[in-house]
């Protein structure tokens, strides 16, 4: 299980909880990022019926949100997500009299089929940054992927406005230098 | 519907929730059923208020509530998705287990040409007919009372509503209305009648439960 899939799984039981108590802002997040990991999970399941998916999604997503209450806060969202979605995939299956031969997986495919890309992105540029002196990475991470703004970024890592401008700049050119080999 | 139009409608009336069980008042309510079709359909016996005074109809209501309790939460974690249903599977089954062994070592302690008498009492052949009767007035209330609950194994919880509406019968019938009172008959016939009632939850289950 990769750290995408760890990630995601906290992410999703902070908004799972907030919903419980009646947050309507993460129980809208949290549908969507299911139907965004349902999608998947389902098509890969029903080759030659795809169109089925939507349905399943849809299903699903009034499952999660009918029997919310049969979540146990102590315990992995994904687990409890991945059981409801199996058990409609059987039950689908079912209805249409096709025999229900759906093996128990882990619970994370859920997730992995979601993150797979995030995580892999996500390795390689830590890969990438990893080049950079401590100092400088923590500043480019904050600027580029941390959203923070240059005088935010910098004052957080120890650098006037100017300075970390400069620094930017100057890390970004070794980052680009390091991933093309061509431009020596 | 589209999926968006459907996120949008579910997320804009959620209100908070407490966690799901079976809900208590409708189990009370199986207990009182169960109580009623023992009076009105068996009859109470009729030295009641002595009998009750004795340790034998507490100790058979104990091992049948017992059986109830068990099987409540194990139809509890069936009920919520991804749980393991196995600590409450293990808890169910070391009370028939507990109960077999009383009865097993009262039998070996009694002479042997009274054994047979203890066994089989003068109800054994009546008695799971009695339980499964009473059974199936509990029964609808309990598996009411699991509505809230998601089981994703709709037998197996189907299964455990039986048995618990199987406990909550046998102890109506116990107490109320059986003079039976050797732990080898209990072990033996209430087991059988409160199983019986299992597996005919089980296949109401199959159907009812679904979701």
């Amino acid at each position: 299980m990769g750290w995408g899939v760890v990630d995601k799984e906290a992410e999703l039981k902070r908004l799972m909880l907030r919903g419980l108590d009646g947050d309507p802002v993460a129980w809208r997040a949290l549908l969507s990022e299911m139907r965004g990991a349902l999608t998947p999970f389902f098509k890969r399941r029903l080759i030659g019926c795809e169109a089925d998916a939507e349905d399943l999604v849809q299903d699903c997503l009034i499952a999660i949100h009918a029997k919310r209450a049969t979540y146990d806060r102590s315990l992995p969202f994904t687990a409890w997500a991945y059981a409801i979605a199996r058990y409609k995939l059987i039950d689908h299956f079912r209805r249409q009299g096709r025999r229900p031969d759906v093996p128990l997986e882990e619970a994370s495919v859920l997730l992995a089929e979601h993150t797979v890309e995030d995580g892999a992105v996500r390795r390689d540029l830590k890969k990438v940054l990893s080049i950079l002196p401590l100092r400088q990475r923590r500043l480019i991470e904050d600027v580029r992927i941390g959203g923070y703004s240059l005088a935010e970024a910098g004052a957080r890592n120890g650098f006037t406005e100017g300075a970390a401008k400069v620094s930017v700049h100057r890390s970004m050119k070794t980052l680009t230098a390091s991933v093309s080999p061509d431009e020596d | 519907m589209k999926t968006d139009d459907l996120i949008d409608a579910l997320s804009a009336g959620i209100e908070p929730v407490r966690p799901a069980r079976l809900d208590p008042a409708l189990l009370a309510w199986a207990g009182a059923a169960a109580a009623a079709a023992v009076a009105l359909l068996l009859g109470v016996r009729p030295d009641l208020t002595q009998a009750l005074q004795a340790p034998i109809p507490w100790l058979k209501g104990v091992y049948t509530a017992a059986l109830a309790g068990t099987a409540i939460w194990l139809a509890t974690r069936l009920g919520r998705p991804g749980v393991n249903p196995r600590p409450a599977l293990f808890a169910l089954l070391a009370v028939v287990g507990i109960a077999v062994a009383w009865g097993g070592i009262e039998t070996a302690m009694t002479p042997p040409d009274q054994r047979m008498a203890g066994w089989l009492g003068r109800t054994w052949d009546i008695c799971g007919r009695n339980i499964l009767l009473v059974s199936a007035f509990a029964g609808p209330l309990v598996f009411l009372s699991a509505r809230r609950l998601a089981p994703t194994r709709p037998s197996a919880a189907g299964l455990a509503l039986g048995v618990a509406a199987g406990g909550v019968a046998a102890t109506a019938y116990g107490l109320l209305h059986c003079g039976e009172a050797t732990a080898a008959f209990v072990a033996t016939w209430y087991t059988l009648g409160v199983a019986a009632a299992g597996l005919i939850g089980a296949v109401i289950g199959r159907f009812a439960l679904r979701w």
